[in-house]
C-alpha cells in the first residue's frame, strides 16, 4: 500500500494525464492503474480536476460554428457511405473485365502483329515466286537458244566433216597419178563460165568440184548435164544442179572408162538422151 | 435546430453514440465541451478565428476517430482535450503560423501567460468563466505552461529556470489545489 501511495505522490500520474510521459512510462502507469484501483481512482480525480479547470476557463465559440461542424459531419456521413457503395457496385463489374480487356487487347495486339507478319511474308513469297517464274522463263528461252545453237553447231560440224572429207579427197588426188583434173572453159554461150571435173582413169570415177564451179544457177525446170566425149560421141554422165547455197564440194557422177573431153549442157530437168549442142556452156579436153 | 437546445448526455451514452456514429454524440459533446476546448485552444493559438477553425477540426477528428477512444485509459474529455491540444500545438509549431504570428513566438510565451493570468485569462474574450483565484501564481504558471501552452514539463523547467523535480512538484501541487476547489 505504501508503495502505491509513494507512486501516487511521485507526481507521475499528473504527468500521465498531461501527456508528458514516454510511451514506455505511459504503459507502466496503465499497468499500475489496471492493478491498483487506487491508482485508477487517482488518475480519474486528476482528469476530473483538469476537466473542471478547462471548463472554468471556457470561451464560448461563435454561434454559427456548431452548424458549420454539423454540416461537415453530415456531408461526411452522406458522402462516405455513397462512395463506399459506389465502390462496391462499380468496382466488381468494371475492374475485373478491365484485366480481361487488357488480356484481350494484348491477344488482339499479338494477332494483329501475326497478321501483319503473314501479309508481309505473303508479299515476299509472291515477289520471290514472280522472280522465280521470270527466271524460269528466261532459262527456257536460253535453253531454246542453246538448243538452236547446238543444232547449228551440229550441222556446221557435219558440214565441216563432209567438206573436210571432200577436201582430203581432193588433196589425195594430187598424189594419185590416175586422177585427171579436167578444166572446162566457157563457150560462146557464156565465156565467163568454168568448172573442174576430176576423173579417175583406172577406177573410172568422175566427180564435179562445186567449189571451183562458176556456172549460172539453173532454174527449177532445167538441170545441167555432164557429158563425156568418147571417140566423138557424147556419153551421159548424169545431171546436177548449181545452187548458190550448195554445201557439198564434190559431187560423184556416172563412171566412164575412157574419154577425150568433157562438156556440160543445160538440159530440161532429168536430162536428155543426147546433148543440146547450142546449150553447151563449158567444155574441156582431157 | 440543435443549436437552440443544449444536449447533455452521460459519459457512457456519449461514448456509445460516438462509436455508433450517431451525430447526436457530436451535438452533445459540442454543447457540453466546445467552450472548454476553445478555452484551451485559444490559449495556445490566436486569433480567436484561427482557434475556432481548430475547434472545428477537433470535432471532425473526434467524429472520425471515435472508434479509437479507449474508456479504460481515461475520461472522454481528456481524450478530446488531447486531440484539441495536439491540433493547436501542431498549428503553433507549423511554419505558416510562426511566420504570421512572430509576436506570439514560443519564446515570448511566459510573458504572454503572465499577462493573460493577470487579466483573468483573456478577460476581454466573450464567454470566459470565473477564474479559480485560490491558486497561487507560481503553481498555476507551471501547470498552465504544460496544460494550456503546449510546453513539455522539461521545456517548462528550462524556461522557468527551475529543477525538473520542482516543476513536477509544482504541477502536482497545482492540481491538488484544483481538486480541493472542485471536489
Amino acid at each position: 500500500m505504501e508503495e502505491v501511495n509513494a507512486y501516487i505522490e511521485s507526481g507521475i500520474l499528473e504527468l500521465y494525464v498531461l501527456v508528458q510521459l514516454t510511451v514506455q512510462e505511459q504503459q507502466e502507469v496503465e499497468e499500475m492503474a489496471a492493478r491498483y484501483p487506487e491508482v485508477k481512482q487517482e488518475i480519474a480525480a486528476i482528469e476530473l480536476a483538469m476537466e473542471q479547470y478547462a471548463l472554468q476557463n471556457s470561451i464560448e465559440p461563435s454561434a454559427e460554428l456548431k452548424d458549420q461542424i454539423m454540416n461537415r459531419l453530415s456531408d461526411n456521413e452522406t458522402i462516405v457511405p455513397v462512395t463506399a457503395e459506389v465502390e462496391q457496385v462499380i468496382k466488381p463489374t468494371p475492374v475485373v473485365p478491365i484485366q480481361q480487356y487488357n488480356e484481350y487487347e494484348a491477344k488482339i495486339r499479338i494477332l494483329r502483329f501475326a497478321l501483319a507478319a503473314c501479309v508481309a511474308m505473303l508479299v515476299v513469297s509472291a515477289i520471290a515466286l514472280y522472280s522465280a517464274h521470270n527466271e524460269l522463263g528466261q532459262a527456257k528461252t536460253e535453253i531454246l537458244a542453246l538448243n538452236l545453237d547446238k543444232q547449228k553447231f551440229a550441222s556446221t560440224t557435219s558440214y565441216l566433216t563432209e567438206e573436210n572429207t571432200d577436201l582430203r579427197k581432193i588433196a589425195d588426188m594430187a598424189d594419185d597419178p590416175d586422177w585427171k583434173v579436167v578444166k572446162l572453159a566457157g563457150t560462146k554461150m557464156d565465156p565467163a563460165a568454168k568448172m573442174v571435173v576430176y576423173w579417175h582413169t583406172s577406177g573410172q570415177h568422175v566427180m564435179v568440184d562445186n567449189s571451183k564451179m562458176a556456172l549460172p544457177a539453173n532454174d527449177q525446170s532445167h538441170q545441167y548435164q555432164l557429158w563425156a566425149l568418147v571417140n566423138g560421141k557424147p556419153v551421159d554422165l548424169g545431171v546436177f544442179d548449181v545452187k548458190s547455197d550448195t554445201t557439198q564440194i564434190l559431187l560423184a557422177m556416172k563412171e566412164i572408162a575412157g574419154a577425150q573431153a568433157f562438156a556440160v549442157t543445160l538440159e530440161k530437168r532429168g536430162g536428155s538422151v543426147s546433148p543440146t549442142m547450142d546449150q553447151m556452156i563449158v567444155m574441156g579436153g582431157v | 435546430m440543435a443549436t437552440t437546445k443544449k444536449i447533455s448526455l452521460s459519459e457512457e451514452e456519449l461514448v456509445g453514440a460516438l462509436k455508433n456514429r450517431h451525430t447526436i454524440a457530436v451535438q452533445a459533446l459540442y454543447d457540453m465541451y466546445s467552450a472548454a476546448l476553445l478555452g484551451v485552444i485559444s490559449r495556445i493559438v490566436q486569433p480567436i478565428e484561427l482557434a475556432e477553425d481548430l475547434l472545428q477540426e477537433t470535432f471532425i477528428k473526434i467524429w472520425n476517430s471515435g472508434e479509437s477512444y479507449d474508456a479504460s485509459k481515461g475520461r472522454l474529455f481528456t481524450w478530446m482535450m488531447n486531440i484539441a491540444r495536439n491540433l493547436a500545438i501542431d498549428k503553433l509549431r507549423s511554419k505558416d503560423f510562426k511566420n504570421s504570428n512572430k509576436n506570439q513566438d514560443i519564446e515570448n510565451n511566459v510573458d504572454f501567460i503572465d499577462a493573460q493570468k493577470e487579466i483573468s485569462f483573456n478577460a476581454d474574450t466573450l464567454g470566459i468563466k470565473d477564474m479559480v483565484t485560490a491558486l497561487k501564481p507560481e503553481f498555476t504558471s507551471v501547470l498552465d505552461m504544460v496544460y494550456f501552452k503546449g510546453y513539455t514539463h522539461v521545456e517548462a523547467a528550462e524556461e522557468l529556470n527551475l529543477p525538473l523535480g520542482t516543476v513536477k512538484t509544482r504541477i502536482r501541487m497545482a492540481i491538488m489545489e484544483l481538486r480541493k476547489n472542485f471536489n
